[in-house]
């Protein structure tokens, strides 16, 4: 909607919305993005040994890795020195990013401590 | 980065302990023919000490965030060949011959 308006509006329209929008820095955003991957899945294979060791079964384990993330946003919130919108653009950046990624991870190392443990 | 690195290591060195722990506490538990019903507490109190470990690691090892504002403090950067009003031609460097198309060769 913004692009459209700014395409049909005149020049002086343009140029006070351009002032609207926020900018960015997408080079550091990214570094920011990346950051946050890389400590989610380090957390989330973290997490799926240790309920593998603990020998959580199903629903437990799922809760375990909410809690897991839950710890790990807080973390991050802390390194972010809980001044989000100098790092990132919304919170689901923080909070939700690689967030499905890390569970497919967790499942997998998770699987792996307990077959280790507890089967073989 | 080094030190955030080495904390990972040490956690996953004690969570590997802890592993080789809860598989001898098996092994026991099958000679004595009981159940499982969790960890021996040295057990859990090793998992616990290796979380703090691995998530200070990854909080410390994969870099800092860098701020996402142009006018903040480090993105701030003085851009001299955009600064077109300071430009100056009338220089003793034009006497030199172009050696561009030397370049070329």
């Amino acid at each position: 909607m913004a692009g459209h308006d700014n395409i049909n509006g005149s020049t002086e329209k343009s140029s006070s919305s351009m002032d609207d929008l926020p900018t960015f820095n997408a080079e550091n955003m990214q570094n920011n993005m990346k950051v946050i991957l890389y400590s989610r899945t380090f957390m989330a294979i973290i997490g799926g040994v240790i309920a593998g060791i603990l020998g959580l079964t199903s629903l437990t384990g799922f809760i375990f890795y909410f809690l897991v993330m839950a710890i790990t946003s807080a973390a991050l919130t802390a390194k972010a020195k809980f001044s989000i919108h100098s790092y990132f653009d919304s919170w689901n950046r923080l909070v939700l990013d690689g967030f499905f990624g890390g569970l497919m991870s967790f499942v997998l190392f998770w699987t792996f401590a307990y077959d280790i443990v507890h089967i073989f | 980065m080094g030190a955030g690195f080495l904390v990972g290591v040490i956690g996953v060195l004690i969570l590997s302990h802890a592993t080789y722990s809860t598989i001898q506490y098996r092994a026991l538990l099958k000679i004595t023919e009981e159940e499982f019903s969790g960890p021996p507490i040295d057990v859990v109190i090793e998992l616990i000490i290796s979380l703090v470990l691995c998530l200070w690691a990854a909080m410390a090892a994969p870099g800092k965030f860098k701020s996402i504002h142009p006018q903040s403090e480090e993105n701030r950067v003085i851009a001299l060949p955009a600064n077109l009003d300071f430009m100056i031609f009338n220089h003793r460097g034009k006497i030199f011959p172009l050696e561009t198309e030397l370049k070329l060769k």
